[in-house]
C-alpha cells in the first residue's frame, strides 16, 4: 500500500492559538479521506497547509515522498476546493475552468477540449458562456469543483464543499463526488463538519479535536470503536452514563452491575457508552438490564426512537426502534419496561 | 403608494439642483448664443459666432492642452491611487481605517493651503532646492515652479485621495480566496494581479480616474498658482472671459463646451460600472 501524502507532526500556532498541533496522517493513493471535528479544530488550517497558503509552524508534508513544505501553492500537484467557491466572477463558466489550464500553458485546442469534457461530466455545458452571478449555488459548487479537477491534481481538497447546499442537493451531491472521484482516480481530501457526510462518502475518517488527532480509522470503525469519549459522542448519537469502577467489577450510578470487557490502562473516572439501535427494550435476554420507564417517544419516519429514564442514569437514555417493531408494539410515553444490552455493545472510556 | 412617498423624498434634491444648478446651467447655455457688447455687457442678438471662436485654433489648443494635463494627471493618480489602495487593502484589516485616514488626510485641508505649501517647496529658494544644496549639489538646479510638470504635479497631489478610494472599496471587498484560488491553479503574483485582482477591481479605478479627469481639466487655482502667470487651461480661459474680458457670451461657450465634455465622460463611466457591478458584487464570499 503506497502512501501518496504523508503529515509528519504537522503544527500551525497562529500566536497563542495552536490551530494544528502535531498531526501525523498518512493518505494513500485514490483514497476518499475525510476530515472531521467540530468548529474550530483547525480542519480548514491543515487543508490550507496542504495547499500552501499557510506556512508551518513545525513538521513535514510529504507528497510521493518529497518534502513540499515550502513549495509554493502554484507549484504543487495540488488543488483546493475552496469553502466559498472562489469562482472568478468576472470569468464565464468555461473561463474560469480553462484557468487552470492556461497556467499550464497548454495548447488552445487541448484546452478547449477539455473544458467541453468536464463541462460534460458535470452536466453544465449548457450553462458554459454564463457568469458565477447567474449561477444557483449547486451549480457553482460544480463549477468550483470542475474547475480544480480539469488539472488533473494527484490530490484534490475539499473543504466543506456541500456546506451552502440544501439536505437533498447535499446527498445527490455526495454520491455525485464519489462517482467523479471513482471515475478521475484522484485522491480526495474532505473536509466536513457533518459526521453523517464523512461516514457516507469516505474510505477513512480522521478526527480532530482542538488541533489534535483523536482517531483515524474507516466509518465503521470510528463509527463501532470510538477512540475516545469525545469520538464516541462526535459520530452519531451515544448514550453516555458514567459508572463506578472496584477492581473488575462495574456499577451505575445506582449500583446496578454492568457487564463490559475493560480496556486496559483505563483509570478509575470511567464512562459507558452505548449506541441506540444496540439497546433492547422488554429485553430479557441481555447481559445488561435496568428497568426503566418511557417518557417520551419520537417519530423519524424510518424509525422510532424512545427516550427511557432509569434510576441509574440521570439523562434518560435513547433507543431507536425499527418502524416493524414500533407496529408491532405500541410504545408509549410512561410505559414501564426493562431496557437490555448485551456486554459486547458496551463501550468504556475515561470520563 | 410607494411611488408617491419616494416622490416626496427626491422631492428636495430635486428642487435644489433645479434651482441651483439647472436653471444658471440653462442661463449660461442661453447666454452662449448671444453677441458681446461692444464695452462688454450682452446684445441680445442671436449667434453662432461664440462656439465657432472655441473651434478657433488658439483656442482649441488650451482645449487639447488642458486634456492633455488633466489626461496625465489622471492617469499618474490612478496609479499612484491604485498602488497606495491595494497597499492598504492588503495590511492586517484593523490597520486599514487607521492608513487610509492617514491617506485622505490631506483632503481635510484647504485647497489653496495645499497648493500654496508646493511653491513653497518647488520654487528657485524652495525646500528641495535648499535639500539638494545641503547635500552637496551645486550645479543649476532646474526649474521645477510654474512648469507643466508642476500643475501636474498639484492636481495628481490634490485629488489622489478621490483615487485611493476609489479604489479601495472595491480592493477590500475583494475575497481574498479568490486570488488564492488563482495562485492554487498555478498561476504566479503577478498573473494572478494581471488577470484576476485588476480586472475585478478596475471599476474603482476607472471611476477614480475620470473624477480627477473632471475636476482637472476645469480647474483653474493650481494652473495659476502652480504654472505661472503664463499658464492656461479651459479653466483660467472661462475666469479670464468673465472677470477680465468681459465677454461673457465667449466665457458661457466654453463653459458648455467643458459641461458637455464632462457629462459625456460621467455617463460613461456610469454605465460601464453599472454593467460591471454586477461582477463585483459576486467577488465577495458566499456564506457557507
Ligand atoms: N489567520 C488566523 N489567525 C489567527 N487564528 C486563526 C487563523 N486561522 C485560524 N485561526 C484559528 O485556528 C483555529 C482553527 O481554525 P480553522 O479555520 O482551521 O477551523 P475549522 O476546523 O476549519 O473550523 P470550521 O468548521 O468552523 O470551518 C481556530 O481557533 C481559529 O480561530
Ligand atoms: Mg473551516
Amino acid at each position: 500500500m503506497t502512501s501518496l501524502l504523508s503529515i509528519r507532526h504537522v503544527e500551525k500556532h497562529f500566536g497563542r492559538v495552536r490551530a494544528v498541533n502535531g498531526v501525523s496522517l498518512d493518505i494513500r493513493e485514490n483514497e476518499f479521506f475525510a476530515l472531521l471535528g467540530s468548529s474550530g479544530s483547525g480542519k480548514t488550517t491543515l487543508l490550507r497547509m496542504l495547499a500552501g497558503f499557510e506556512t508551518l509552524s513545525g513538521g513535514q508534508i510529504l507528497l510521493n515522498g518529497r518534502d513540499i513544505s515550502n513549495v509554493p501553492p502554484n507549484h504543487r500537484p495540488v488543488n483546493l476546493m475552496f469553502q466559498s467557491y472562489a469562482l472568478f466572477p468576472h470569468m464565464t463558466v468555461a473561463q474560469n475552468i480553462a484557468y487552470g489550464l492556461e497556467m499550464e500553458k497548454l495548447p488552445r485546442a487541448e484546452i478547449r477540449a477539455r473544458v467541453d469534457e468536464i463541462l460534460g461530466t458535470i452536466q453544465l455545458s449548457a450553462l458554459a458562456a454564463r457568469k458565477p452571478e447567474q449561477l444557483s449555488g449547486g451549480q457553482r459548487q460544480r463549477v468550483a469543483l470542475a474547475r480544480a479537477l480539469v488539472k488533473r491534481p494527484q490530490l484534490l481538497l475539499l473543504d466543506e464543499p456541500l456546506g451552502a447546499l440544501d439536505k437533498k442537493l447535499r446527498s445527490e451531491m455526495q454520491l455525485e463526488l464519489k462517482r467523479i472521484q471513482h471515475q478521475f482516480g484522484i485522491t480526495f481530501i474532505i473536509v466536513t463538519h457533518d459526521q453523517e457526510e464523512a461516514l457516507v462518502m469516505a474510505d477513512r475518517i480522521a478526527i480532530l479535536q482542538h488541533g489534535e488527532l483523536v482517531q483515524c480509522a474507516p466509518p465503521r470503525e470510528v463509527y463501532e470503536h470510538p477512540a475516545t469519549r469525545f469520538a464516541a459522542e462526535f459520530i452519531g448519537v451515544m448514550n453516555v452514563f458514567p459508572v463506578q469502577r472496584d477492581g473488575m467489577r462495574l456499577t451505575a450510578a445506582d449500583g446496578s452491575l454492568i457487564h463490559a470487557s475493560i480496556p486496559e490502562g483505563l483509570g478509575a473516572e470511567i464512562v459507558a457508552a452505548v449506541r441506540p439501535e444496540r439497546l433492547r427494550l422488554d429485553a430479557e435476554t441481555c447481559d445488561n438490564r435496568l428497568s426503566g420507564r418511557i417518557i417520551a417517544t419520537a417519530y423519524h419516519g424510518l424509525d422510532l426512537q424512545v427516550h427511557v429514564a432509569t434510576p441509574a442514569m440521570a439523562k434518560p437514555m435513547v433507543c431507536r426502534v425499527t418502524a416493524d417493531a414500533a407496529e408491532a408494539r405500541n410504545f408509549r410515553a410512561g410505559d414501564l419496561l426493562t431496557l437490555g444490552w448485551n456486554s459486547a455493545d458496551t463501550r468504556l472510556f475515561a470520563a | 403608494m410607494q411611488d408617491r412617498r419616494s416622490l416626496v423624498l427626491v422631492a428636495p434634491a430635486f428642487a435644489w439642483l433645479t434651482a441651483f444648478m439647472v436653471v444658471p446651467c440653462l442661463l449660461i447655455l442661453a447666454l452662449a448664443f448671444f453677441r458681446r457688447g461692444l464695452y462688454g455687457g450682452i446684445d441680445y442678438e442671436f449667434t453662432f459666432e461664440n462656439f465657432a471662436m472655441v473651434l478657433d485654433p488658439l483656442y482649441a489648443r488650451i482645449f487639447l492642452k488642458s486634456a492633455w494635463i488633466a489626461g496625465l494627471a489622471a492617469l499618474i493618480a490612478a496609479v499612484v491611487g491604485y498602488a497606495a489602495a491595494y497597499a492598504i487593502a492588503s495590511m492586517p484589516r484593523h490597520r486599514q481605517p487607521a492608513l487610509l485616514f492617514f491617506a485622505i488626510l490631506p483632503f481635510w485641508s484647504n485647497y489653496l493651503v495645499r497648493t500654496y505649501a508646493w511653491i513653497v517647496l518647488l520654487n528657485r529658494e524652495g525646500l528641495i532646492v535648499g535639500i539638494a544644496r545641503a547635500l552637496g549639489f551645486s550645479g543649476e538646479m532646474p526649474q521645477m515652479l510654474y512648469t507643466e510638470g508642476a500643475v501636474v504635479l498639484g492636481l495628481v497631489y490634490n485629488y489622489l485621495p478621490f483615487v485611493i478610494l476609489a479604489a479601495y472599496a472595491p480592493l477590500s471587498r475583494l475575497n481574498p480566496e479568490i486570488s488564492e484560488a488563482s495562485r492554487d491553479l498555478g498561476a504566479g503574483r503577478w498573473t494572478t494581479f494581471r488577470r484576476v485582482v485588476l480586472p475585478i477591481t478596475l471599476p474603482g479605478v476607472a471611476t477614480g480616474f475620470v473624477f480627477v479627469f473632471v475636476l482637472s481639466i476645469g480647474n483653474f487655482v493650481t494652473p495659476a498658482l502652480l504654472g505661472g502667470g503664463q499658464f492656461q487651461m479651459i479653466g483660467n480661459l472661462v475666469y479670464d472671459q468673465f472677470l477680465s474680458a468681459n465677454d461673457w457670451p465667449f466665457g458661457s461657450a466654453l463653459s458648455m463646451v467643458l459641461i458637455a465634455v464632462m457629462l459625456v465622460l460621467l455617463t460613461a463611466q456610469t454605465f460601464a460600472n453599472e454593467r460591471a457591478s454586477t461582477g463585483r458584487q459576486s467577488a465577495e464570499p458566499v456564506d457557507g
